[in-house]
């Protein structure tokens, strides 16, 4: 009898520690990685308000959520409503000539470069 | 630090493979000038037909004779030798990278079959290092220079695997892996590394008199 009682105890003690963990894992926030078609890494982290408040970028959207007409880069506007996927196909096209991994990997890493800060290298964003 | 990560994963790439591309073309220069000086008959009976043969002939597993008298050290040795390539060129960080500095891109494998091969590649090394150690004939004309090539091709395979499961020192663990995959691209027109341009030479060679000279096979 006392065998059953612990071994329902620990089980119980093993199912919340897990719930916890999967809890935790899904709040961390993340760029979402579902348009690719088999993903390859876990999801970029990237916490939007707070990376953006640390990196002073709140105040111009328009540097990630740029806004383009054919070629030309249309300044003073955003496109904060679009996903990067709605004109960043997953392969290069004639109509655009930046395949979507590599818009998001060119946005993030250059200004990281630039700015000495930010993480730099594949497991730095894809955190395992 | 981020300066340090983009020089070596930006500039250095291409200064290691200018030297690489400088270094095999004086190197075949001199073996040309060598051969002109030396041996230069051999021009009057190479052949294309009898380099392309041979070349062939002993890339087909276990068509050459000698190949079938150690089957598992050639079956191993011949994967490795394959996977050398086709891991660095067709891995998707690899490829990820150039398309971003260059717009270069082509089909790539997914990571978790290149994780795989890895595996292989690292238990083939393992596999070279011991046989060094256990096969008297082997044992016999080993050197310390041997163990110093494998573990220059075993580094950058090693470090790779590692940082690709994020283990521990990742950072570190990245830049280890660069600095030594340049390294090895520096070394091999300087060192025993460059029998991956002198095997073929060879080949026509003994080929063309084989097949010109002696009409023989030379497998
Ligand atoms: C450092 C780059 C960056 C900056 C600056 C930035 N964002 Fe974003 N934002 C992103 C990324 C990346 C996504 C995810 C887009 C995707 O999944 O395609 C996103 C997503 C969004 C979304 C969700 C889009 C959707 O349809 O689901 C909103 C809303 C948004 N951002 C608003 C803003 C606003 C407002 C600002 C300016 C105050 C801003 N962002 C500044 C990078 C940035
Ligand atoms: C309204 C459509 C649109 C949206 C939304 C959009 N882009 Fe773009 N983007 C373009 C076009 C068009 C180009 C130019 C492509 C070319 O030169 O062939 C471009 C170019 C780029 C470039 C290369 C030029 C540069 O500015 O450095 C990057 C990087 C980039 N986009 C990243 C992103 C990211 C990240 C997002 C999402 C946060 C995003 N884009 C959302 C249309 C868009
Ligand atoms: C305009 C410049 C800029 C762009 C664009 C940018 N970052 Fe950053 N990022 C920074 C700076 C600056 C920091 C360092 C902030 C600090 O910790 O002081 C940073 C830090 C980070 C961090 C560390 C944790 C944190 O939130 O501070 C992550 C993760 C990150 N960036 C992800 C991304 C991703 C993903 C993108 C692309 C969608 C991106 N960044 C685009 C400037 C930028
Ligand atoms: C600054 C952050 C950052 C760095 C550094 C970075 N990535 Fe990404 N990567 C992203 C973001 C953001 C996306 C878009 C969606 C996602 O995966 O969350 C992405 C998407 C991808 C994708 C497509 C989605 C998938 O999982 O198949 C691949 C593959 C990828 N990255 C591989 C790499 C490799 C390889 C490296 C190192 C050479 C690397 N990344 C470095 C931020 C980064
Ligand atoms: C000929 C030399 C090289 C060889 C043999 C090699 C091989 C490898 C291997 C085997 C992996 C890990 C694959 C896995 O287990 O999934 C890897 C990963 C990687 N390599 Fe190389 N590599 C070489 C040179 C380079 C160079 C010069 C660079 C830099 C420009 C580089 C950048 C990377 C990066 C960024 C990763 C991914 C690390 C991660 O996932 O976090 N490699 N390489």
């Amino acid at each position: 009898m006392m065998k059953l009682k612990r071994f329902i105890f620990i089980t119980i003690v093993i199912l919340m520690i897990t719930a916890f963990y999967s809890y935790s894992q899904e709040e961390f926030p993340m760029v979402d990685n579902l348009i690719f078609d088999h993903p390859q890494r876990p999801a970029a982290v990237f916490d939007h308000d707070d990376h953006n408040e640390k990196a002073g970028v709140e105040e111009d959207c328009s540097i990630c959520h740029h806004v383009y007409e054919g070629k030309e880069l249309i300044k003073d506007e955003s496109s904060e409503d679009s996903l990067c996927s709605e004109c960043h196909s997953l392969k290069t096209t004639p109509e655009n000539g930046i395949s979507l991994r590599m818009a998001f990997h060119n946005r993030c890493k250059s200004c990281h470069f630039k700015s000495n800060n930010g993480p730099v290298l594949c497991g730095e964003c894809h955190i395992k | 630090m981020h300066s340090f990560i983009n020089f070596i994963m930006g500039p250095m790439v291409w200064i290691s493979f200018l030297i690489f591309f400088i270094g095999v073309i004086f190197r075949l220069i001199g073996l040309f000038k060598q051969i002109n000086a030396k041996e230069n008959f051999v021009y009057t009976y190479l052949s294309f037909k009898y380099s392309f043969r041979s070349i062939f002939a002993w890339l087909i597993p276990f068509l050459p004779v000698s190949t079938r008298k150690s089957p598992v050290f050639y079956s191993i040795s011949y994967v490795f030798h394959l996977l050398l390539f086709l891991i660095p060129i067709f891995l998707l960080s690899h490829v990820a990278l150039l398309e971003e500095s260059m717009h270069w891109s082509w089909v790539t494998l997914s990571d978790s079959t290149a994780d795989s091969l890895t595996l292989i590649v690292i238990f083939s090394l393992i596999f070279f290092f011991i046989r060094r150690f256990v096969v008297p004939e082997v044992k016999f004309l080993t050197r310390l220079s041997d163990f110093l090539f494998i573990l220059i091709v075993a580094l950058p395979f090693v470090t790779g695997f590692l940082a690709y499961h994020q283990f521990f020192a990742y950072r570190w663990m990245v830049i280890v892996h660069v600095l030594s995959g340049e390294l090895m691209i520096i070394l091999i027109p300087f060192t025993r590394f460059f029998h991956m341009f002198l095997a073929p030479l060879t080949r026509a060679y003994t080929g063309s008199e084989f097949g010109n000279v002696r009409h023989a096979k030379d497998w």
